[in-house]
């Protein structure tokens, strides 16, 4: 063969796709398949896990020009990542979109629920535990943690400042399980819930209307107060909240409707795309990877029970009880994790709307999830020292 | 116990205490805010 290549150089160039072909790279087709299956079949937030899914696709082609680092030949997902991801520029970008989306008034109207998604957090704390139990070192497995935040941005910023190599498994992890969050958090509430709790009605009294003042305000008041406490995740914060000032200042809806829309999706699908390019079969196909996707659907149990048993003992004190149920709703997974608690109320009584105190606490879960993102990006630096 | 694994416990002990603190202090000045800036219906 090597005396064939010898004779006819022309070979070596036609033939390398094939020679440099590996079981590993199948694999790693068929794992793209499955993506881009669970996207367009299954409509599992298909607009990141179809780009997700086609970007490992790309990177996993033997002599990919599409990821190629060679100076000067240097492939566009490599470019894409160089200019996105390393810098962190396209989970801001996302956040401001995010922000634009958020409409924080049944928050203002019950700020209370904000307690709910701080427990729900929990999952975050824990998963990092297991996982240097399972041999990660701090900064990754704070970083895998951070997957409980039902965040992808969030994951992607912490693991693209402290987890680089595991970037594509964890964000694909994070976006897998939010994807899921109908299929993880039912039964996970059944089990540590009884029928009578989980029937229990919310009244809507004493809820007065939110001012525009007020609903200004809120989001200064956030970047101030979140930015004081953890500077750090001033980016993280300050971008969710512009966004959401651009939605309710009024005066520039051209913008808010760009964030919501343009944007949103302009940035969805490089982000995608260039995750997915990050997943080649050396980086993808490791014990390691198969312990994240683990401690990835931990993250999500944790921070479901973290939610659930914090209402369970607020109760305990409480004269006006709550349905538990809505505890679980405090992580970031928006609307998705509302509804679905909003359904299993119906289901179990279907004259019990709690749909407004659910997606309240779940608003309340996009920006505690945002706090306890910064607190880790504060405190990776610090403990590892 | 391991010194990894104590790096998490002790970010876990640090950090969820100030998370419901950082979301306390949230509560008290959106409380603040939504009283000072009261809405009525037309807002709504």
């Amino acid at each position: 063969m090597e005396s064939l290549f010898l004779q006819y150089p022309w070979l070596d160039e036609l033939l390398m796709g094939f020679i440099g072909l590996s079981w590993k790279n199948i694999v790693m087709w068929g794992i793209s398949a499955v993506l881009i299956y669970l996207a367009v079949k299954k409509d599992y937030e298909p607009a990141l896990l179809l780009p997700i899914g086609f970007g490992a696709l790309l990177a996993n082609i033997p002599h990919s020009s599409a990821i190629s680092q060679v100076v000067g030949e240097e492939g566009f997902l490599w470019v894409l990542y160089k200019a996105g991801i390393s810098n962190e520029l396209f989970p801001v970008l996302i956040f401001i979109a995010i922000g634009a989306m958020c409409d924080f008034t049944p928050l203002i109207r019950r700020p209370s629920v904000m307690l709910f998604a701080a427990a729900a957090q929990f999952g975050i704390f824990a998963t990092a535990v297991f996982a240097t139990m399972l041999g990660f070192s701090f900064e990754q497995a704070a970083s895998i943690g951070i997957i409980g935040a039902a965040d992808g941005p969030t994951t992607i910023y912490v693991a693209s400042r402290f987890a680089q190599d595991l970037l594509g498994p964890l964000s694909v992890a994070a976006y897998s399980y939010m994807s899921l969050v109908p299929v993880i958090q039912p039964p996970v509430i059944k089990a540590i819930t009884t029928k009578a709790e989980r029937r229990i009605k919310m009244g809507y009294e004493n809820e007065e209307p939110v001012s525009k003042t007020t609903l200004f305000l809120f989001p200064v008041m956030v970047v101030i107060i979140s930015g004081i406490v953890a500077p750090i995740s001033v980016a993280l914060i300050g971008s969710l909240m512009f966004g959401n000032l651009l939605r309710v200042c009024g005066v520039v809806d051209n913008l808010s409707n760009c964030a919501q829309n343009e944007l949103a999706n302009l940035v969805t699908l490089l982000l995608g795309i260039t995750i997915g390019g990050t997943m080649s079969a050396e980086s993808f196909l490791t014990s390691q990877v198969a312990m994240i996707m683990l401690l990835g659907a931990i993250a999500f149990v944790f921070d479901t029970a973290g939610g659930v048993l914090f209402a369970k003992i607020l109760n305990l004190f409480s004269k006006k009880k709550i349905n538990p149920m809505i505890g679980a709703c405090g992580i970031s997974a928006f609307p998705m994790s509302g509804r679905v608690i909003a359904k299993m109320a119906l289901k179990e009584d279907p004259s019990n709307f709690i749909i407004q105190h659910a997606i309240g606490v779940n608003v309340a879960g996009q920006v505690a999830s945002v706090v306890a993102g910064g607190l880790v990006l504060a405190l990776i630096p610090a403990l590892a020292k | 116990m391991d010194a990894t694994v104590m790096k998490a416990l002790t970010m876990m002990l640090i950090a969820l205490p100030t998370m419901f603190f950082v979301i306390a202090v949230f509560i008290a000045a959106t409380k603040l805010l939504h009283k000072t800036f009261p809405g009525s219906q037309e807002d709504e």
